[in-house]
């Protein structure tokens, strides 16, 4: 593909030089002509003859714009109408008008009319438009850049222990299971996780994340980031098309072949543009034959009107934005799946902030363990019973109960659980040794009836502290309650700053208690919050704020446990891990994990959006202002009549500049906010 | 440099027959008539994919200055494989894009190249060439 392309450049290079040198050479020949004299002295007469020009012009018709006839053919054939119809036909008409003048001049003057040709229209035309076709092949070429930088990120081998030895094979031969080799200052080939030996890993190329990553034995790498200072050896988890970076790659493409709600405008008008330029250019010839009877000048308008138009600014308008705003946005980490999300993610008005894992760092501590006066059971049984009961549940709670309370026992045997079953949004219980435990929130307790008044004045405490509060019950009895706190990450207030200033509601929505939820929310500068959210809420608690008119809303989350809500919100943000990309539910995916990433997304996404809104109005303005100019609309009132070779650059141009402007966005920098570490 | 210099010696009104002009204008108005109906008429109901015994519904596509067929009708609910087979040299048709399944393909000069979709619901799906300006539609049923 690239190397056809490269071809197809290098032929085109060559055809607009030739187009050129007889360009200048037919531009010489009706130099006369065009100053109005009859002849020049420097210049011999047979070279300023029209036959001159017809020998210099034929070739540059016949080779030089040979596709855009061809091209113009075969699209007729299949009733369809292009960029090459109008050209095809505006020079094929004006040349065809000089070699009739060329061969009967007789014709003209028995009219009154000077015999005059115009095979420079015909010159001029062909090499602007082919000049502007290289210019936009070559700017096109550079909106997929940032997808070719990707791919040329994984280096070609990967040092692979076979036997013991170490062996240089090629990427494509390693297989999952592998043990490679890396050493200071190369590529990390493909994903693994650590087995030997540590080191520093700079992933600002996936990530966006600008400082190097520590790395030691069971951490996970990715492939084509660059290892920085220890040598380590890593299994091989992902190759292949399974790898972090062929994900992104094909996200990105998948984003890049998808379209926005304002293109489909555009491919409305692109689809009628074509035959109604053409119906408005057989309209001025008939109009200027009508009113001046002269079928020359009528021809130079009708020549005019097809070489201005430019249907092709419109259908490149929004795709080559699109193109260079994903790409840049991979380039930071920010990877949208579609161009729809592109465009809603600049339109948002409330953004929904998971609390745990978005806000905070999603691994709670134990930070408090209190035994009640109430309580009965000494301190190591209360823990043993509790750590049996939590191993056994996912809760991310509960792991950091079953983690504090096997650290604190000295004897790593837990007693066997019964009946364990797990309350979604309340707790665990379960029986152990004929004793009925539950542990799991006071308001849980509340609900089943038991005494927690004892317990008020911990969890009070304990909230106020942006503590979770869990409580441990056996027979009914209050025995002992944890304080569990989650840290934030360091990026957060900032991130919540940022999306203050791009001016939208920032809501946290959180499955904690009120207290704790609203302790979190003013350490970030969160206003709004919705507490005591169970996680399958979370997408109803999106439909009424939706509902409410507070949308779009864009929620975000984990991926994982907020599926639901991510797909349920208009643009759903999932916060990758580093190594998990292709999460399905989400619109937008932070590979880093940061949240400073969601206002970076929502500025691109602005900036890609004005971008694709100057280029349709530049796209649209210059066809509705060129056409009406082109037909002559001005001339009674002005006398200016429209060159059809100004025309013609016009048109080449108009493209390019469409082109070109896209290519702006690559200078992006989500400016607000340096991409601070997590 | 805007406007054509040499405007003046152009600028002669010519007394044409009244008959000329009438003729003139009749053709033009006949001309626009057909060259809308050409290009935005309705030609050919397009044209059906066959399928084989496994249920796939295969279907080959020239490339050649257009789709050939554009109009491409398949039933729903059934897996499709589209073959692209492009003659065109154009670079403005070496990419097919189905914005509707978020896919692009590649195609290779002289070469066929084969898309499969997935069972998708009734409705119509447009596809284009990169620059948006050759088109056709698929039309599941």
């Amino acid at each position: 593909m690239e190397r056809e392309l490269a071809r197809e450049r290098t032929l085109l290079r060559r055809k607009v030089s030739v187009a050129a040198v007889l360009t200048v050479l037919v531009m010489l020949s009706s130099l006369p002509h065009m100053l109005g004299l009859h002849a020049l002295p420097f210049l011999p007469l047979w070279f300023t003859s029209p036959w001159t020009q017809l020998i210099l012009t034929t070739p540059l018709l016949f080779w030089c714009g040979r596709d855009i006839f061809t091209g113009a053919v075969s699209a007729f054939r299949q009733h369809s109408a292009d960029m090459n119809t109008l050209v095809a036909a505006g020079t094929g008409i004006a040349y065809l008008t000089s070699l009739f003048t060329t061969l009967f001049p007789q014709v003209l003057i028995a009219e009154g009319l000077p015999a005059d040709v115009y095979y420079e229209i015909v010159a001029v035309i062909l090499t602007m438009v082919l000049l502007g076709r290289l210019l936009e092949a070559r700017a096109r070429g550079q909106t997929s850049e940032a997808i070719r930088r990707l791919l040329q990120l994984q280096p070609p081998t990967a040092r692979v222990l076979r036997e013991g030895q170490p062996v240089d094979v090629p990427v494509s031969l390693v297989v999952v299971g592998d043990l490679v080799q890396v050493r200071p200052g190369e590529k990390i080939p493909v994903d693994g996780e650590v087995s030997e030996g540590s080191s520093w890993v700079e992933e600002s190329m996936l990530t966006g994340e600008p400082t190097p990553v520590a790395k030691a034995a069971g951490d996970a790498v990715i492939g084509a980031s660059m290892n920085r200072s220890g040598s380590f050896t890593f299994r091989v988890s992902r190759v292949g098309a399974n790898t972090v970076l062929a994900q992104i790659v094909e996200l990105v493409r998948q984003a890049q072949s998808s379209r926005t709600q304002v293109q489909r405008l555009a491919d409305q008008v692109v689809g009628w543009f074509v035959p109604v330029v053409i119906a408005l250019a057989i309209a001025a010839f008939v109009a200027w034959f009508l009113i001046s009877g002269n079928p020359v000048l009528a021809m130079l308008f009708l020549v005019s009107v097809l070489v201005i138009a430019c249907p092709c600014a419109l259908g490149l308008a929004t795709p080559t934005s699109i193109m260079v705003a994903s790409g840049k946005g991979a380039e930071n980490g920010l990877i949208f799946r579609s161009a729809e999300a592109l465009e809603t993610a600049g339109k948002l008005r409330t953004i929904v902030l998971d609390k745990t894992g978005t806000l905070t760092r999603g691994q709670p501590e134990v930070t408090d363990f209190e035994r009640l006066a109430g309580g009965v059971l000494p301190a190591d049984t209360l823990l043993a019973l509790t750590a049996a009961l939590e191993s056994r549940s996912e809760h991310p709670l509960a792991e950091a109960i079953t983690t504090y309370a096997r650290s604190q026992l000295k004897d790593s045997a837990l007693p066997a659980v019964e009946g364990f079953e797990a309350v979604a949004g309340r707790g665990v219980q379960g029986s152990i040794a004929g004793q009925q435990v539950r542990v799991g929130t006071p308001r849980w307790f509340e609900e089943l009836g038991i005494d927690t008044a004892a317990l008020q004045p911990l969890v009070e405490r304990l909230e106020a502290a942006a503590c979770s509060v869990a409580a441990v019950v056996v027979d009914g009895r209050i025995e002992a309650c944890f304080g569990v706190a989650d840290p934030l990450k360091t990026s957060s207030e900032a991130a919540v700053a940022a999306l203050r200033r791009l001016g939208l509601q920032v809501v946290m929505l959180s499955g904690d208690a009120r207290r704790t939820a609203e302790v979190v929310a003013a350490q970030v500068g969160i206003e709004r919050v919705i507490a005591e959210v169970r996680p399958a809420d979370k997408s109803s608690v999106i439909r009424k704020l939706q509902e409410q008119g507070e949308g779009p809303v864009a929620m975000v989350g984990d991926g994982i446990n907020d599926a639901p809500a991510l797909a349920q919100a208009d643009v759903g943000i999932a916060m990758g891990t580093g190594t998990d990309v292709a999460i399905a539910a989400s619109d937008i995916t932070l590979i880093s994990g940061n949240l400073t990433g969601v206002p970076a997304a929502i500025e691109l996404s602005r900036a890609a959006m004005a971008n694709i809104r100057q280029n349709l109005f530049f796209a649209f303005a210059y066809n509705v202002a060129g056409i009406p100019i082109a037909a002559g609309l001005l001339f009674p009132f002005t006398g200016w009549l429209l060159s059809p070779m100004i025309a013609g650059a016009a048109m080449a141009f108009s493209s390019v500049s469409v082109v070109s402007n896209a290519l702006r966005l690559r200078n992006f920098r989500p400016a607000r906010l340096p991409l601070a570490t997590t | 440099m805007l406007l054509l210099a040499a405007t003046a010696p152009l600028w002669r009104t010519i007394d044409q027959p009244v008959a000329l002009k009438g003729f003139v204008a009749m053709v033009g108005l006949l001309l626009i008539a057909w060259q809308l109906w050409w290009f935005l008429g309705r030609h050919g109901g397009g044209v059906a994919a066959r399928e084989s015994e496994a249920g796939l519904q295969e279907i080959t596509i020239i490339v050649d200055g257009g789709y050939s067929p554009s109009r491409i009708k398949v039933k729903a609910g059934q897996p499709m494989r589209l073959a692209f087979h492009r003659i065109d040299p154009s670079s403005c048709v070496a990419q097919v894009i189905f914005p509707d399944f978020h896919k692009t393909l590649d195609l290779p000069l002289e070469a066929t190249t084969s898309l499969e979709l997935p069972p998708t619901k009734a409705g119509v799906y447009p596809f284009h060439c990169g620059m948006n300006m050759v088109r056709g539609v698929l039309e599941v049923k």
